[in-house]
């Protein structure tokens, strides 16, 4: 089960590398993943660029490049995604202000109006 | 239940702050049955496990419950997102392979209508033109699957317009049963509804802002109601105001009123696109469908 908001108060974990982060696609309907442009994480105000955050959906593991030139991967509405960051250091035990802003491009509104962005942020805590 | 031959039917679209986290597809499909709706409505890429080819135990179970809760499937809504190959157009072979696709889910899974919405290239959203040919080609398979593929006519696109002019030539100039259209009435709305609650999002980078749209009179329907095969009663808000349940954005007496006269037959399929919440939908639905079945009684 899901929590309603994008950013899951599950999956924030330190991991060998990095941290995780599990988020939930905030829309209506799942998407093949090439219509993902990539999401922006940053904790307590330190950027990671979308290029530099791995995506794992499922049991499929991506790069940002991978995800966007997939013919056939899919992110469904009721299953979640780690983000997988790095950081030479891990994140201390305790309260984080995290922060995501996912880009995706719909085919349905002007171009001009697009990509459709979702932006977040929530106080977690991480315990390992 | 029927009034003048249309029935009253919920999109699961409407769950969409709750389906996942709040709420299983269960318990959709539950709420729908519990509020004496007939037909239901999905979204092919929201709803459907391991869309676009749910595993057979799924289908199984679909039917069953379907059974169970003496509810009819009535249209699927499906995406042909021609952008979804980066900066190049979409294919006509990409654009067919995914109707084809949809078609036959839409038929194992025993729905009528097949909503498409198609990838737009202007600003007044006309849609990418690969649809004609592509829809074309798939004439037969529709027709093969006694399936009718039926775009929609969304806010903020009205109904004297040539996106409308183009449906309506393409099913003059094949002649074909297989295509229709469905009226979203959102469409009819007297004003803008903010919606609140749910994720924070924006449309795009803030270059442009989205259009300014007149208000569509109920009259125009008319003109294209021969066409019309699905109706997604769309709503926002249905208020409780001196004991009363009152619309103020879609003008339901209107509507009705003209389908009963016309003897529309179909489903109306309400589509809750109101403030997020936890139990929100379930009481809205309620609320719009006793409005509905109340002004169908005194018409």
């Amino acid at each position: 089960m899901l929590d309603v908001p994008m950013i899951q108060t599950r999956g924030f974990h330190n991991r060998a590398g990095g941290f995780d982060v599990r988020v939930r696609l905030p829309y209506y309907r799942g998407l093949w993943t090439s219509l993902i442009e990539g999401a922006t994480v940053s904790v307590d105000g330190e950027r990671h660029a979308a290029d530099t955050v791995e995506w794992t959906i499922g049991d499929r593991d991506f790069t940002l490049a991978e995800l966007t030139s997939s013919r056939d991967a899919r992110w469904p509405v009721d299953v979640p995604a780690t983000l997988h960051v790095s950081r030479k250091e891990p994140l201390a035990i305790g309260l984080h202000d995290v922060e995501v802003e996912l880009r995706v491009r719909m085919s349905y509104i002007p171009e001009e109006l697009q990509p459709t962005i979702w932006s977040e942020e929530r106080r977690l805590v991480i315990t390992r | 239940m029927t009034n003048g031959g249309y029935a009253y039917g919920v999109s699961l679209y409407s769950y969409t702050s709750e389906f996942g986290s709040t709420l299983t597809l269960d318990d959709c499909i539950e709420d729908v049955a519990d509020m004496g709706a007939t037909g239901l409505e999905i979204l092919g890429e929201a709803h459907v496990e391991g869309y676009p080819d749910p595993p057979t135990a799924w289908v199984d179970s679909w039917f069953a419950r379907l059974d169970r809760l003496s509810l009819t499937p009535t249209c699927l809504g499906s995406w042909v997102d021609t952008r979804r190959f980066g900066s190049r157009p979409m294919s006509l072979e990409e654009a067919r392979a995914q109707l084809e696709t949809d078609i036959r889910l839409a038929a194992r899974l025993g729905f009528r209508y097949l909503r498409p919405k198609l990838g737009v290239v202007t600003a007044d959203l006309q849609p990418d033109p690969v649809w004609v040919p592509a829809t074309e080609q798939v004439l037969d398979l529709a027709a093969d699957k006694n399936v009718v593929i039926c775009p929609e006519i969304h806010w903020p696109s009205v109904i004297k317009s040539k996106v409308v002019d183009d449906y309506l030539a393409f099913i003059d100039r094949t002649g074909t049963a297989h295509f229709g259209l469905l009226m979203d009435t959102g469409v009819f709305q007297n004003r803008g509804h903010g919606r609140r609650g749910g994720t924070r999002s924006r449309l795009g980078d803030g270059r442009s802002a989205p259009p300014d749209v007149p208000q569509v009179p109920v009259a125009d329907l008319e003109d294209i109601l021969d066409h019309v095969v699905h109706i997604q009663a769309k709503f926002y808000e249905i208020e409780d105001r001196d004991g009363r349940l009152h619309d103020d954005y879609i003008p339901w007496a209107e509507i009705l009123d003209l389908l009963h006269r016309r003897g529309w037959q179909g489903h109306l399929s309400s589509e809750y696109e109101g403030d997020y919440g936890v139990g929100r939908a379930a009481d809205q639905l309620r609320r719009q469908h006793a409005l509905l079945r109340i002004l169908a009684a005194s018409g």
